[in-house]
């Protein structure tokens, strides 16, 4: 959309005085604090696993470290910074920049950063119990300990990331009253948790064209687990499918799977029952053009065989999920957020005054 | 007992007599705390600042980015007047804030005081706050105090006087509200003993009297109020967003509010909400960039238009900051006189004026034993306590005073009341005297009513006649009870 | 100081003493970088009405359209305001008018005695004319360079505001890009040039020093010496007051009284109180500012 397009959106002016709704930029906030808290989340517990699996494989070289945690890298951050600070790519390097690095919108210190700051504006909506865990998760970050428990014990470390978000959902859960600002808490956490499982799955894809020769090997084996455990995934797994780890059943399982919470089509119909709250809309009537176009794809997923997504290509079809929730981030902001945005620091001039000549 | 070594000294006590007998309205506390012991004082103590910590019932000071949060101290022992006492000091603040009223309206309109000779004109245009953009502006309902709090303290005679009105954004409130909470958590048989004036109905009143003051375009319609505040890096957003949520209102910032054809509107998630009444906790400087200081990043560009155009109203309203002035304070028995045709119920203190040629040459004379304010600091800064002052912060003054009289007063010191009041001095601790003052809450709606009550500030320092919360001050509850003892 | 439209002549510029009907047009357009929105804005350019000049006719034209409505200011100016919400990539502001200017009929101003400016009742009613304000600072440069001026002090009133007009016409330069919009008295003493708005507040800082209440005036004259075609711009002066007789026009730029050629805009303290259009808006900000004023006789 051009910037003036976006513009000609004017907002309705309605008359609910009495019922005003939220502030959008409180919405903003609680969406935003709710989807980095849940990234920070999942990059503690990607690296974690991989750093566990890496465990396994001591020897390798440069050239297969690399290939191993470039696509992570790319999954979860950014190549081209990362290469502004390091040389290489390897354990140790890949898990500081995504850990520890400010520079690093995408670390998880950025992301608890931000979803303090997030939180810190809309403090008298949040219980004090919510605020508390993300500041004493943040000032944990902060403290010297941080980076000496992450350097003795990479494991205890990203637990006690994943425990305080444990933390924090679950006193979401129970303590946030459950008006709009849980659905917006609500559309971020699973938008970014869809995001996060689609990522996931498809770092597999990067290491999945490997030689014939190791299919079916050690590595692979373990590469699969490691792709389970990533999405938190591989117990749930174990009680769907008793016999092995294989690709097309953990591919099929991470999409569909209509039990295990973090699958794709879960957070996906998540989402879809967010947005008819959200928009008050009976189910299978939709608000706008963009919900109706996302409702679609989840029925169309409904239908889909994992058979036909292999076919046509596993990582298309990723792109295609991750584009779809770019485009309801996106529709979420324009929709309910959208004023135009307020930078005031920045934006904010005084009409040129004119000097009296003559 | 906690007050076996209570000396009064030299100053008004308000619980004890000089012969060290109890005053008849203090009876049952007294009695009550006679039965204290350290240990049971201390707990009470700890657990009422823990519940406070908790509750966010905080300021924060901002030294660095971070912020910390700072409970305003809180005094266990709650400071009573009895309800004749009560009722004298009551109806001298309803006098003083609705001459005030007439006042801001009439120098924003006729000017007939000014013409009249009463206050010499250049008082007020030289006034920091007299604000020319509000010349001939019409308020609804006449309103421009809303909201006032009226510093109290009483002299070694126990006689109480006005030291300053507060009628911007003047704040405490909350505490005043949280206090009562704590107090009645900590003892709640005395407290129902005691027979005391509630006052949790003060955020319904202050909620009735906003939409009271509701733009007359609206007609019957239930307006739109809302709290607007500078946001959460401000000192006092735990008050903000209290009172707010006192009164379900909802809370925003210069951000959340847009200006659309002299009308105000909220952003929200479902479009632009029309925005009836504003209670404002913003001073007028920062208001609207395109009236006021342009550097402003808390405002609302065109929010003055709109109130102009009479489709929002603003509480308190802009320009009432001329009648805190603290030169202007000086002539409030005469604007009572003036507009009431009535004496001030409640007394000034005797103040002298830098600007008036006398006055100037006795205060300069007699720095070292006088109090010097700026007419328009807050939070006890801009001040000089001659007797405790060092030479050279005397010659500093005197300085200031030279180059810009019109800005300072002089007030001979006044011995505040003291009460009795946690010290923590050493290892032991015991009750001592410390120095108060009162600040009740007066609403100026469809009737003008004080919360029986208000913030009694302490200063918590020994000797110290500083209460403010920025310096060491902290507060205690304050009780009036229904009769007499 | 030769201002460079007039034509230097051997006697002074006699006051034109004959009413005039004049035809103005007042035109800003503001062009931004790309689009700005929510702009709120206020003008001060519709000519008073009082004993020396008539508005007839007022139009005020904005483009993009948008509701306007006024109001009086403190000093009786008459305001007004508009805002343009939807974004847009410039801004018009258009002010048409028709004013008759009217001769001085009081007859030439009295010797009046500095005593009667001391009197505590002309120090409070023109109080706000005699204090330092935004861009006139009654300070020690100020103050030495009114000496300079008037070294025995005052005597009479009106011939020594003409002293002073004449001091600063033979001290100073008129020099147009020296100074900007924001430039205040105190460095228009240091940098001895400027254009009408400096020299107005130049002067404004001289009388107040020595206690003559004196005024802003924002407005236009109508240049016999301008070639056709050619652009100007609005012009700034100032008025003092005596007691006695009232306020009286005098124009530091062209060191002359005013007279019927003069058409007044709004009074104030300084620039401040009489912008003739000011505001904010969100957006990168402005790319370029362009003024167009003409001043044409009818008839």
């Amino acid at each position: 959309m051009t910037e003036l397009a976006s513009f000609t959106a004017q907002k309705p002016i309605t008359n609910r005085r009495d019922n005003p709704g939220m502030l959008s930029r409180v919405a903003n906030s609680l969406y935003w604090m709710s989807r980095y808290i849940e990234r920070s989340e999942n990059i503690a517990r990607l690296l974690d696993v991989n750093l566990q699996l890496m465990l396994d494989f001591s020897d390798l070289n440069d050239q297969q470290l690399k290939e191993h945690w470039v696509p992570i890298l790319c999954s979860a951050g950014d190549e081209e910074t990362f290469f502004k600070f390091y040389e290489k790519a390897d354990s140790e390097t890949v898990t500081e920049f995504l850990t520890f690095r400010e520079e690093n919108p995408n670390s998880i210190i950025s992301c608890l950063f931000s979803a303090r700051e997030n939180a810190r504006q809309v403090r008298d909506q949040i219980s004090i119990e919510m605020f508390e865990t993300l500041n004493e998760c943040y000032l944990f970050l902060k403290s010297r300990n941080a980076r000496e428990v992450w350097q003795t014990g990479a494991h205890d470390f990203y637990d006690q990331i994943k425990k305080y978000s444990h933390l924090f959902q679950g006193l979401t859960g129970s303590t946030y009253t459950r008006n709009e600002g849980y659905e917006f808490i609500n559309l971020g956490k699973f938008l970014e948790r869809a995001d996060k499982t689609s990522r996931i799955l498809d770092i597999k894809y990067h290491i999945l064209l490997p030689s014939v020769a190791e299919v079916g090997g050690a590595v692979d084996a373990a590469q699969w687990q490691a792709i389970l455990r990533s999405a938190s995934a591989l117990e749930a797994y174990r009680r769907f499918h008793v016999d092995d780890i294989l690709p097309k059943k953990v591919a099929e399982f991470l999409i569909f799977s209509n039990t295990f919470p973090r699958s794709i089509v879960s957070c996906m119909r998540h989402l879809d029952e967010d947005l008819h709250r959200l928009s008050g809309k009976e189910q299978r009537q939709y608000k706008s053009a963009e919900e109706r176009a996302f409702g679609k794809l989840l029925s169309d997923l409904k239908f889909m065989t994992i058979e036909e997504i292999l076919n046509s290509g596993l990582h298309q079809f990723l792109q295609k999920v991750q584009a779809a929730l770019d485009h309801l981030d996106d529709h979420i902001y324009q929709e309910y957020m959208y004023h135009p945005p307020v930078d005031l620091e920045s934006e904010i001039f005084l009409q040129q005054q004119q000097m009296q000549q003559q | 007992m906690l007050t076996d070594n209570y000396k009064t000294e030299d100053f008004f006590d308000e619980m004890f007599l000089e012969d060290g007998g109890i005053r008849p309205h203090y009876q049952k506390v007294a009695e009550r705390f006679k039965l204290l012991d350290r240990s049971e004082y201390r707990r009470k103590q700890t657990a009422v600042d823990l519940a406070f910590m908790r509750g966010g019932v905080t300021f924060t000071v901002y030294n660095d980015d971070q912020g910390t949060e700072r409970i305003f101290p809180f005094d266990l022992v709650p400071r009573v007047i009895p309800d004749s006492e009560w009722q004298r000091i009551e109806k001298g603040l309803i006098q003083r804030i609705t001459a005030l009223n007439l006042f801001l309206h009439d120098i924003y309109h006729e000017q007939k005081i000014l013409k009249d000779r009463i206050i010499p004109p250049h008082y007020i245009l030289g006034a920091k706050h007299f604000r020319r953009e509000f010349m001939g502006f019409n308020v609804p309902k006449d309103i421009y105090i809303h909201i006032c709090g009226t510093d109290l303290i009483r002299d070694r005679h126990g006689n109480y006087l006005v030291l300053e009105d507060n009628l911007r954004c003047p704040s405490g409130a909350s505490y005043m509200l949280e206090n009562r909470a704590a107090l009645k958590r900590a003892f709640p048989d005395l407290y129902r003993s005691a027979r005391v004036h509630p006052v949790d109905s003060y955020a319904a009143e202050l909620r009735k009297l906003l939409q009271f003051v509701s733009p007359p375009t609206l007609g019957s319609s239930q307006p739109n109020v809302v709290l607007l505040t500078p946001g959460v890096f401000n000192s006092a957003y735990f008050e903000h967003s209290f009172l707010a949520r006192q009164m379900g209102i909802p809370i925003v910032e210069g951000r959340d509010l847009v200006v659309r054809d002299a009308k105000v509107y909220m952003r929200t998630t479902s479009g632009l909400v029309p925005v009836d009444v504003i209670y404002r906790r913003i001073d007028d400087d920062f208001l609207d960039p395109t009236v006021f200081r342009s550097d402003s990043m808390l405002g609302v560009p065109g929010l003055v238009n709109a109130y102009r155009s009479g489709n929002v109203s603003l509480a308190n309203s802009i320009g009432t900051g001329v009648a805190d002035d603290k030169v202007v304070y000086y002539f409030v028995p005469q604007i009572i006189k003036y507009y009431l045709g009535e004496d001030p119920i409640l007394q000034n203190v005797d103040t002298y004026l830098a600007s008036e040629n006398k006055d100037r040459m006795f205060i300069l004379e007699n720095l070292e034993k006088l109090v010097v304010k700026s007419a328009n600091e807050a939070g006890g800064y801009g001040m000089l306590m001659g007797p405790w002052a060092t030479q050279e912060e005397i010659s500093t003054f005197r300085e200031q005073i030279l180059a810009n009289p019109r800005n300072f007063i002089a007030q001979h010191p006044i011995s505040l009341s003291r009460h009795p009041t946690w010290c923590n001095a050493e290892e032991s601790g015991a009750l001592e005297g410390r120095h108060v003052d009162l600040r009740p809450y007066i609403l100026y709606g469809e009737k003008v009513s004080v919360t029986p009550g208000g913030l009694t500030r302490v200063a918590l320092r020994k000797g110290s006649l500083v209460v403010n919360s920025s310096q060491g001050g902290g507060s205690k509850d304050t009780w009036v009870l229904n009769g007499d003892s | 100081m030769m201002h460079p439209n007039e034509t230097p002549k051997g006697g002074a510029d006699l006051p034109w003493t004959e009413p005039l009907l004049l035809n103005i047009s007042h035109l800003t357009r503001y062009t931004y970088e790309g689009h700005v929105r929510d702009s709120f804005n206020e003008a001060r350019l519709q000519p008073m009405s009082d004993s020396l000049q008539q508005c007839r006719e007022f139009q005020f034209k904005i483009s993009p359209d948008s509701q306007i409505r006024d109001y009086p200011d403190f000093y009786a100016n008459c305001v007004h305001y508009f805002d343009v919400p939807d974004p847009h990539e410039s801004l018009e502001v258009q002010a048409i008018s028709t004013v008759q200017t009217i001769p001085e009929n009081r007859g030439p101003v009295p010797v009046t005695d500095p005593g009667s400016i001391a009197s505590s009742t002309i120090k409070e009613q023109f109080f706000d004319f005699l204090q330092s304000s935004e861009f006139v600072s009654l300070d020690a440069v100020v103050w030495r360079e009114a000496i300079d001026a008037l070294p025995s002090g005052l005597k009479d009133i009106w011939s020594d505001t003409v002293s002073i007009g004449v001091h600063i016409h033979r001290n100073y330069k008129y020099t147009p890009q020296s100074t900007n919009v924001n430039t205040r008295a105190v460095e228009v003493v240091k940098k001895k040039e400027g254009v009408c708005q400096d020299f107005a507040h130049l002067m404004l800082g001289l009388l107040r020093t020595h206690g003559i209440p004196a005024r802003y005036v924002s407005g236009y004259f109508l240049n016999k010496n301008r070639l056709p075609g050619e652009i100007e711009a609005s012009h700034a002066w100032l008025e003092v007051y005596i007691p006695g007789y009232g306020w009286k026009g005098y124009d530091p730029t062209h060191c002359r009284e005013t007279d019927t050629r003069y058409v007044k805009l709004a009074v104030g303290r300084d620039y401040t109180d009489i912008r003739p259009v000011g505001g904010t808006f969100r957006g990168k900000g402005t790319r370029k500012m362009v003024v167009e004023v003409t001043v044409d006789r009818v008839g």
